[in-house]
């Protein structure tokens, strides 16, 4: 009986040490290694859609504009799903367009070895993703317009939360490059390197 | 765990170097990125989205402090036990996973995210299910050795 109170109480001592040890850790790290003791992944998951959420009143410009080019394509919104895939062909043309964002969820380390030109950093795993979706919101940015997103393809999630994130404050026009980055150099198309666009 | 060897000091201390020795390396390999962690633990399809965070952050921790622990041999009965049960933990998530048919990285000893195919992660997840029971194991000779000690 003593020995099992004895368990306890060293149990508890350990735990606390490791909870302050995080603690501390977490808050000295830089933005890339800092995590929110709060996760925010509930709502995400491999389903291909998601009902329409409650949306916030946007103070952005919403008018339904739908690009188009000379690839003749149109991508139109659609305020029913969250994001909808897209392949390589239709990425490689949106992107020739050159007016279309792009959106990387990969860890901002693997960004900088290399991402599709012109696209912006917004890894879903590090803590400052929802500034960065706030900050998007209110650029004032046409909601409806098309928005490309990737990770790594395959079983990769990463663009999908991150669809879900852009849709829940309005975006509904997200576009998740199915293969992902593998993809666009597997054909061949221009890399960047660095922490820039 | 019985006879000779199960309480033989020379092997206790060694088999305690080794779990100390893995439970250090395996939890600072984790501290070092929480959020690839996260990205991984989220993989498992297991642990409910908000607890994800705190998990990926304290759980490293008690792998590493429990390590230390053992290797300075301060409350070495109770860090012992606690790694037995993270162990136990870590196979269950591992076999419901396994079971499932749903090939995940095993991020014990590594959070970064390497390209393989559905069959090599899957045998990856029995090998690691596998060095799990090892560990176990070594977990059963230590408990058993200092139940000997403080019965001397």
């Amino acid at each position: 009986m003593k020995r099992r109170g004895s368990f306890w109480r060293e149990a508890v001592v350990i735990l606390a040490v490791s909870a302050v040890a995080a603690a501390a850790s977490n808050l000295l790290a830089g933005p890339e290694r800092k995590l929110r003791w709060i996760g925010s992944y509930a709502e995400s998951g491999p389903a291909p859609a998601a009902k329409a959420p409650a949306r916030p009143v946007s103070s952005a410009p919403s008018a339904a504009v739908t690009p188009s080019a000379g690839d003749g394509k149109e991508f139109p919104p659609h305020p029913d799903k969250a994001w909808v895939e897209i392949s390589g062909d239709e990425v490689t043309a949106l992107h020739a367009r050159g007016n279309v964002l792009f959106l990387d969820a990969r860890r901002s380390s693997v960004y900088r070895d290399g991402h599709i030109p012109g696209s912006r950093s917004m890894s879903v795993w590090e803590a400052d993703i929802d500034d960065k979706v706030r900050q998007l919101f209110s650029e004032g940015r046409d909601q409806s317009a098309p928005v490309v997103v990737y990770c790594t393809g395959g079983d990769c999630e990463d663009s999908h939360m991150l669809g879900q994130k852009l849709y829940f404050v309005g975006f509904d026009n997200v576009l998740v490059y199915k293969d992902g980055f593998p993809d666009w150099q597997k054909r061949g198309h221009p890399v960047t390197k660095g922490d820039t666009p | 765990m019985s006879g000779p060897l199960s309480s033989s000091s020379w092997l206790t201390i060694r088999v305690q170097f080794i779990l100390a020795a893995v439970f250090v390396v395996a939890g600072f390999s984790k501290i070092v990125d929480p959020p690839g962690f996260a990205h991984q633990l989220h993989n498992y399809q297991l642990v409910p989205g908000i607890a994800i965070n705190a998990m990926a952050l304290v759980l490293p921790w008690i792998e590493v402090v429990c390590g230390l622990a053992l290797f300075f041999g301060i409350a070495r009965r109770s860090s012992t036990r606690i790694l037995g049960v993270l162990l136990v933990v870590f196979v269950i998530a591992l076999g419901i996973n396994l079971l499932r048919g749903h090939p995940i990285d095993c991020s014990c000893f590594s959070t970064a995210t390497v390209e393989k195919t559905e069959a090599e992660r899957l045998r990856d997840m029995k090998w690691a299910i596998a060095r799990d029971v090892g560990l176990l194991l070594l977990v059963a000779q230590s408990l058993s050795a200092s139940r000997r000690e403080e019965r001397v």
